[in-house]
């Protein structure tokens, strides 16, 4: 009797064991596909970021005081000048976001490309959001509406770039933890928001 | 002499179960343990992977604030003249760096970089509801040494900011990241 009694307490046990070490698993997988997704849309969006803001940065450099820098202003697009080769000619550059169908082979139905276009080149595609707006201040901090009309553009006294990048990829849930409100997949997400002067040397 | 061997046989026996039924609750409670180590490594992680967004949110907010104080003017006082400024003497004492009068009390406001000096701002960016909060502080550095700062006027000031984030609060008391950036700007003229 003490045998089976003892038989039967190993196995409940060794069920217990593998039970708790299946579901360790699991949650080990499941937490490393998170992560793994979430640096990963952190390296991706600091990529796209680094170029962006490195060129938002030069906007006006090398443009007569006199000339306005921001040539187009929409919420979602904008196109300045700026010397790029420092040559004395000034280049124009563009930023706008394509729309999602041109990325309708990802899961993620959100995510569209980011375009840069120099000059009359063609558009190159520099990153992948799921968000792109541009917010347009005046020098007493009020927002232009967009889009800023001609006669309004030499008023951007700074502009605001708020950027989302997500997970082309998805990590799928049960309709149980799905919340109402909320997309069946969980995409990992990464926000950017900088603000940037329309011209440096506005006042010195 | 017959029932001898089968009740040694017997007590033998029972001394292995248990020995084995301590075994294994040993074995379980090890494997508890590295468990339980598992799954704070596992949400440390996880810690690690949120502070770095919320860090890429402190560095966006604190450039921001960044290249509106570059935008400015290097003080006070060659905001008003067109003069050339040859002694710094003449700049804003030490004492004053900060906004210059009441009107000067919001970003939009600010004219030149010392403006920042003392200001506590706390920002939410869009599209998150965390809030993180800005303290400036600025000061006249050595020109041939940024790192010491100078108790008299010199031509180059430097602009420190601390950012970190407010809300949501921290878990259990573990402290949060704080971001810290430095920027310097030294005066020059165009005649």
């Amino acid at each position: 009797m003490q045998y089976l009694l003892d038989y039967l307490a190993s196995v409940i046990l060794g069920a217990a064991l593998i039970f708790v070490m299946i579901n360790a698993n699991d949650t080990a997988a499941e937490n490393h596909s998170l992560y793994n997704g979430d640096m990963m849309v952190q390296e991706m969006l600091v990529q796209t970021a680094y170029l962006l803001e490195g060129e938002l940065r030069n906007m006006g450099v090398g443009i007569p005081e006199t000339q306005q820098s921001v040539l187009a202003a929409d919420t979602s697009r904008i196109r300045f000048l700026y010397d790029m080769h420092r040559d004395g000619t000034p280049d124009t550059v563009q930023y706008y976001m394509g729309t999602t169908n041109e990325m309708i082979d990802t899961p993620n139905e959100l995510d569209r490309p980011l375009y840069r276009r120099i000059n009359s080149g063609q558009p190159l595609v520099v990153g992948s959001v799921t968000v792109f707006r541009l917010r347009y201040i005046t020098r007493s901090g009020d927002n232009l509406p967009t889009p800023v009309i001609s006669t309004s553009l030499s008023e951007i006294h700074s502009v605001e770039i708020t950027m989302e990048v997500q997970n082309p990829f998805a990590m799928m849930r049960t309709p149980e933890q799905v919340k109402a409100g909320e997309r069946i997949a969980l995409y990992s997400s990464s926000l950017w928001q900088q603000t940037r002067l329309a011209s440096q040397n506005t006042r010195r | 002499m017959q029932c001898l061997p089968v009740l040694r046989r017997f007590n033998v026996g029972e001394t292995e179960m248990s020995n084995h039924t301590i075994l294994t609750i040993a074995a379980f409670i090890f494997l508890s343990t590295i468990l339980v180590s598992f799954y704070r490594l596992m949400g440390s992680t996880g810690d690690d992977v949120g502070n770095a967004q919320d860090m890429i949110l402190a560095a966006t907010i604190s450039t921001s604030y960044i290249e509106l104080a570059q935008g400015l003017a290097f003080d006070e006082k060659t905001d008003t003249t067109n003069a050339a400024i040859g002694n710094p003497s003449a700049l804003t004492i030490p004492a004053k760096l900060g906004p210059d009068g009441a009107g000067e009390d919001s970003l939009a406001a600010f004219n030149d970089f010392d403006d920042f000096s003392g200001l506590v701002l706390e920002k939410t960016p869009t599209g998150t509801n965390k809030r993180f909060k800005t303290r400036f502080t600025v000061s006249y550095v050595n020109p041939n040494n940024a790192d010491a700062i100078s108790s008299t006027q010199t031509f180059v000031k430097r602009l420190d900011l601390k950012t970190w984030r407010t809300y949501p609060p921290s878990d259990n008391g573990v402290p949060i990241d704080t971001l810290r950036m430095s920027i310097g700007m030294g005066y020059f003229h165009f005649d």
